[in-house]
């Protein structure tokens, strides 16, 4: 809102001019355009639509028809690549960089485990878990220059953005969460308003069972022990000491991780959410423990 | 030309003259009477970049005569904004639109009685030819494209354009030396005279606006304005761009300036998707 001499100088002459009331403030000249057909010298005649024909009349052929003609867009027999493209799972990508510059603007806490939750929290990516997103991808634009340390759970990750992570001593995790979980994570507020009990999460559908099982991907199927001979691999092949994660102060957060069926860090299925009273009703009957454990 | 030039450059000197004047906040003529002035420096959660934030005096209003009873310190992005005089208009323009209904209303000529049979032969009369005596051409007949009732006006200012209205208000306001910021509502009598003469005494133009935090005020003050029809109250939840600009004179108490502050602060520096939402259109 102007530089902060303008302010000054603008409050000044206000200072010296008649009290803005009511009666003398408007818009900015220009500002609305006032649509109307001129007649006469003023824009009249063919009002600027050309003499006879379709351009007058403005009843356009639809695009790409040639008058009875095979149109071109037609002749062509098409491949279809794209075949079914609006049912496959997306995953909206985010950059390291975007991830550096929400670490380096103070809009995620970095002494905390971070999720899809967390990052939609910033206010600066979002997902339509309706438009069939499926959560995060993390790309490797800006692995070079990456330099946070934290503890991140991602949908999606390759191997050079695994790498860049892991460089600067910290962990991440690809994880998998049905739609109906996305909905929760990107507003929570709204689900608990609801006063219903925290579900669990589902487990992936068959195809990319095989995508979470995989230490290399961390997925967080994956066996513990196999990941961590994974990421001294991956520190061979991209050729830089790999932090010690054991002797890091902040190991137990560096560590902490979502069971396969839990939602929020912190918060088991079956929960329920008083934000009214401030307080957590937890699950006692036998039953529902056993129908919530993972 | 060059008298045109020598005049311009003149005006320039004056308003750098009044520059300098500028930096007292909010003016007053009389000197501080008493020693005991309260002099408040404030811990801001969003502290000033740039600017340091504007000086005011705390004032009384328990008293006829002007007291000055302390120093209180504003925040410059909410009372020493850009005055944007177009945003300020555009406020204006969308707190008279959005809840205005239109009832003008015209028949057509299908509405307008009669008018259902030929009233001539289509030829051989030497006569213009017509269908119905109701048609838009006929006098009597309905009207083509008159105005239709109960048309809505209805529409949202975005979020931010709502805050910048009330920054640049509440800082041409105190740039124009019309906000005044007093300590409490209490009044020693009910009598309207007493306001109308305190008012006057302080030069406060003849109407003034006053805001408190809360929506229940002194029983004293309430009943004085009461009586008085170009003074007014209102609590910070109803604090509007109309309301300011409507009164000569805007009168805060401190607790009201620093509730103002806060929820401007607070907006100027979240995450408003969430408000902006709602009235967006999907269109375009």
């Amino acid at each position: 809102m102007g530089s902060r001499q303008i302010i000054e100088k603008s409050l000044s002459m206000l200072k010296s001019l008649p009290r803005i009331s009511l009666s003398n403030i408007r818009d900015n000249p220009g500002s609305r355009k006032n649509y109307k057909r001129g007649r006469g010298q003023h824009g009249g005649d063919k009002h600027g639509a050309g003499n006879k024909g379709s351009g007058q009349r403005q009843n356009y052929m639809r695009l790409g028809y040639e008058t009875g003609n095979n149109p071109f867009y037609l002749r062509v027999p098409q491949e279809q690549y794209y075949r079914g493209h609006h049912h496959r799972r997306q995953y909206p990508p985010l950059s390291l960089n975007a991830l550096q510059a929400m670490v380096d603007t103070d809009r995620l806490d970095v002494t905390k485990p971070i999720d899809i939750a967390s990052i939609i929290k910033s206010g600066l990516y979002t997902i339509h878990p309706d438009q069939k997103h499926y959560g995060i991808q993390l790309t490797d634009e800006g692995a070079d220059r990456f330099a946070a340390k934290l503890n991140i759970e991602v949908q999606w990750a390759t191997e050079p953005v695994i790498a860049a992570i892991e460089r600067n001593g910290g962990t991440i995790t690809t994880a998998y969460y049905d739609p109906h979980s996305l909905f929760l994570l990107k507003n929570p507020k709204k689900f608990f308003e609801t006063g219903q009990a925290i579900p669990r999460r589902m487990i992936p559908p068959p195809d990319v069972i095989e995508y979470y099982s995989k230490p290399e991907n961390r997925g967080y199927l994956a066996d513990p022990e196999i990941i961590s001979q994974e990421r001294l691999k991956l520190a061979q092949k991209y050729g830089y000491q790999l932090p010690n994660l054991e002797s890091d102060p902040d190991y137990n957060m560096l560590c902490e991780r979502k069971d396969p069926r839990q939602i929020f860090y912190g918060l088991e299925p079956g929960w329920v959410i008083n934000l009214k009273d401030e307080c957590i009703l937890k699950l006692k009957d036998e039953d529902l423990l056993r129908f919530y454990a993972s | 030309m060059y008298i045109m030039a020598s005049m311009l450059t003149n005006a320039f000197k004056r308003l750098q003259i009044s520059t300098i004047s500028q930096i007292r906040a909010v003016s007053s003529n009389t000197a501080p009477s008493n020693d005991s002035l309260v002099i408040t420096r404030k811990d801001w959660k969003f502290p000033p970049t740039y600017t340091k934030p504007r000086e005011v005096w705390i004032e009384n209003i328990d008293t006829i005569e002007e007291k000055k009873i302390g120093l209180f310190e504003l925040h410059p992005l909410v009372y020493a904004n850009m005055p944007r005089i177009d945003i300020i208009h555009q406020n204006v323009t969308w707190q008279k639109k959005y809840r205005w209904v239109s009832w003008a209303h015209t028949k057509t000529r299908a509405e307008v009685r009669g008018g259902g049979r030929k009233p001539w032969p289509q030829k051989g009369l030497g006569r213009a030819r017509h269908g119905s005596i109701r048609s838009p051409l006929w006098r009597g007949g309905g009207i083509a494209h008159g105005p239709r009732s109960g048309k809505t006006h209805f529409f949202m200012l975005p979020f931010h354009l709502r805050i910048y209205g009330l920054t640049s208000t509440l800082s041409s306001k105190l740039a124009q030396d019309d906000l005044h910021i007093v300590q409490n509502l209490e009044l020693p009598t009910e009598e309207p005279e007493y306001l109308n003469e305190l008012i006057e005494r302080r030069n406060w133009g003849p109407s003034v606006l006053i805001v408190d935090d809360t929506d229940y005020a002194p029983r004293n003050i309430t009943a004085a304005i009461d009586a008085i029809q170009h003074v007014n109250i209102m609590p910070v939840y109803g604090l509007n761009v109309y309301s300011m600009l409507k009164h000569d004179t805007l009168v805060l108490t401190v607790a009201a300036a620093e509730k103002i502050e806060e929820r401007i602060l607070y907006h100027l520096h979240s995450d408003t998707k969430q408000q902006q939402a709602k009235f967006k259109l999907d269109q375009v």
